[in-house]
């Protein structure tokens, strides 16, 4: 399948990977200080700090009190006013209610008061939203009413997702792009400006067999950096991958090779090692807003949306989430997977058709 | 006596553009014609700029031809560059190499690429750099790094071998020994192609020179014949002057950059 040459020379760069220590080293503290980040912050929202001044102290303001302590929107905390209000400002409380004196008296409906910190306005709809119904519901109580209307939440898809399941595929979607195109892409340029690209094109390889022999030898190294990651994501961070890891490494590999591709031909655009940088960031920074790897592509404007869809960390980044979440397999034919081998055909030919290993002029 | 042609050129041509004249191009190499023996030691022999290196590049198959042809060994160049490749040592004006191999790997890597192996230390033996093998090509001086390239271009065994100024830079010392190792390529029976601008370089260590000026050739013959013919001096006293005179009064005074 591959020719000695080929395979030789992909030896060579892993070699020289191997002995570039600080490389080395570096490849591998990112995915430590990904997992770190999402051991200690598990990436569900902290609670409310809520502080509580209960100035009725009666068996309605009480059975208040416990229903906002159970929700566990809130972390609450009791006490006087005055010093509530301190923290407030300091910015260890996110709001204060107080439950007035007239609490008990149902001929007057009781006036609660809510103090903010005005910096903190994106949690003021929660806030409402959950005491209002907690009032309700103790309103109901007292006054004896079945409400009308049950919400039961049910998860359509019957297991926990959490944001870091969410996440995971996206990142190692995003990472394998990242790490290919500069395997590929920045190292082109400096071969080639060093002159070492002319020196190998001396002897009688092609551009395909240089390509083909990077390919390779990036291609096992990513595979070693994200299983890393996969590695700490399950052992440590628990995450699942439904669809198991034989197609989640099938997918690595084609978006790997997908990338390296398209590194390469940004690579032979490229003229300078400083053109090199704006170049890779123009086409690496639109793909992470426009590839659902934060935020779903549905939420983009309707008009953007196909193009989305058909970009090529988009198909890597879907197709990875659909193994890692929903439990998909590599080996199902769909729009997808069709995008997956379009863009593993037009990146093999731009980096083959545009190679260029002679120094170009400016 | 009949000699075997084994580099025949015929008029060839490369443009580039024309930096002082934008959208225009000019002849790098202008229409040139070159025949070149099996076993012979050629010197390209011209000021800079004058269309060495692009004539070079053209016959080793690095550089595109715009006009005309080359046979290398009976391999069109044009139409087999690849088998061309194969049969041919280049060393290139600047060497650089992946960071991090030693010449050891370097060597192996080579012959790896011409598809044949290769015992390292043979043949840095050859080119006296036998204690080097653990070496970083940055670690050698610049006479070791010039017979480390050719090292390189040796990986193959190769039926020709071209040196694009291979002593440029180098002292006295490391000259002198770099030419012996040419000589001893080519009593072996290797084809050496080189071009220079060290007059003494191409009266001592070629067979025959060819002056190149603004991508012409404009004379050829061995060191001796040029020398009878060129040389302003008195015709009563044989030889006296030497290449550079020859040189000065082919290509003039000016200043070439």
């Amino acid at each position: 399948m591959f020719t000695k040459p080929q395979l030789h020379l992909a030896g060579i760069f892993l070699k020289i990977f191997y002995r570039d220590r600080q490389s080395l080293i570096f490849s591998m503290l990112f995915p430590l200080i990904f997992t770190f980040a999402f051991l200690f912050a598990d990436g569900e929202p902290d609670p409310i700090k809520l502080g509580l001044v209960n100035q009725s102290q009666n068996e309605l303001s009480t059975q208040f009190i416990e229903l906002v302590k159970q929700d566990p929107l809130f972390a609450v905390t009791e006490g006087g006013e005055a010093l509530l209000r301190e923290q407030l400002i300091a910015g260890d409380q996110t709001a204060i209610i107080v439950i007035p004196m007239s609490f008990d008296r149902l001929e007057s409906s009781g006036q609660m008061r809510l103090l903010l910190d005005a910096s903190q306005v994106r949690q003021v709809g929660a806030i409402q939203d959950a005491l209002a119904a907690m009032l309700l519901a103790i309103e109901r109580d007292i006054l004896n009413i079945q409400p009308m209307f049950v919400l039961q939440l049910e998860d359509v898809k019957a297991r926990p997702q959490r944001y870091i399941d969410f996440l995971l595929p996206g990142i190692i979607a995003y990472m394998l792009m990242n790490l290919c195109i500069a395997g590929s892409g920045f190292n082109i340029v400096e071969y080639r400006r060093r002159g070492i690209l002319k020196r190998l094109f001396v002897t009688p390889i092609r551009p395909r067999d240089f390509i083909i022999s990077i390919v390779l030898a990036r291609m096992l190294i990513v595979i070693i950096q994200l299983s890393v990651i996969i590695a700490l994501a399950i052992g440590l961070l628990k995450v699942n991958i439904v669809g198991g890891l034989l197609s989640l490494y099938g997918l690595i590999i084609l978006g790997a090779l997908i990338f390296l591709c398209i590194g390469f031909f940004l690579g032979s655009l490229a003229k300078t090692q400083e053109s090199i940088r704006p170049i890779v960031l123009l086409f690496t920074f639109p793909q992470l807003i426009f590839s659902g790897i934060f935020f779903p592509i549905a939420s983009l404007p309707l008009v953007i949306q196909p193009i989305a869809h058909a970009l090529p960390l988009s198909v890597i980044a879907t197709s990875m989430r659909d193994i890692a979440n929903d439990g998909s397999s590599l080996f199902v034919m769909n729009l997808n997977m069709l995008g997956i081998i379009l863009w593993i055909l037009v990146s093999f030919f731009i980096a083959t058709k545009f190679f260029v290993w002679r120094k170009i002029a400016n | 006596m009949y000699l075997m042609s084994i580099i025949a050129a015929t008029n060839l041509q490369k443009f580039y553009p024309d930096p002082e004249v934008p959208g225009s191009t000019f002849a790098a190499v202008n229409t040139i014609n070159l025949n070149i023996h099996a076993g012979e030691i050629f010197g390209l022999l011209g000021p800079n700029g004058a269309g060495k290196t692009s004539t070079l590049e053209m016959l080793e198959g690095l550089n595109e031809i715009d006009g005309g042809s080359v046979l290398i060994d009976g391999i069109d160049v044009q139409k087999d560059p690849f088998d061309v490749k194969k049969i041919i040592g280049v060393q290139l004006q600047s060497n650089e190499y992946f960071d991090r191999l030693n010449l050891s790997d370097l060597l192996i890597l080579f012959a790896h690429l011409y598809s044949t192996s290769v015992n390292p230390t043979e043949l840095l033996g050859k080119v006296n750099l036998e204690n080097k093998l653990y070496a970083k090509p940055d670690d050698l001086s610049g006479g070791q790094k010039q017979r480390f390239s050719i090292a390189c271009a040796l990986v193959h065994d190769p039926k020709i071998l071209f040196l694009d100024e291979p002593t440029t830079g180098l002292d006295p010392q490391a000259k002198h020994n770099l030419w012996k190792l040419v000589k001893a390529l080519n009593k072996d029976g290797m084809t050496i192609v080189l071009t220079t601008h060290n007059m003494e370089e191409a009266e001592h260590l070629c067979d025959r020179i060819a002056i190149m000026d603004q991508g012409k050739i404009i004379a050829e013959d061995t060191p001796q014949e040029l020398i009878l013919k060129y040389a302003p001096d008195p015709p009563q006293t044989p030889l006296h002057g030497n290449i550079e005179d020859v040189f000065l009064a082919l290509t003039g005074h000016g200043l070439r950059d």
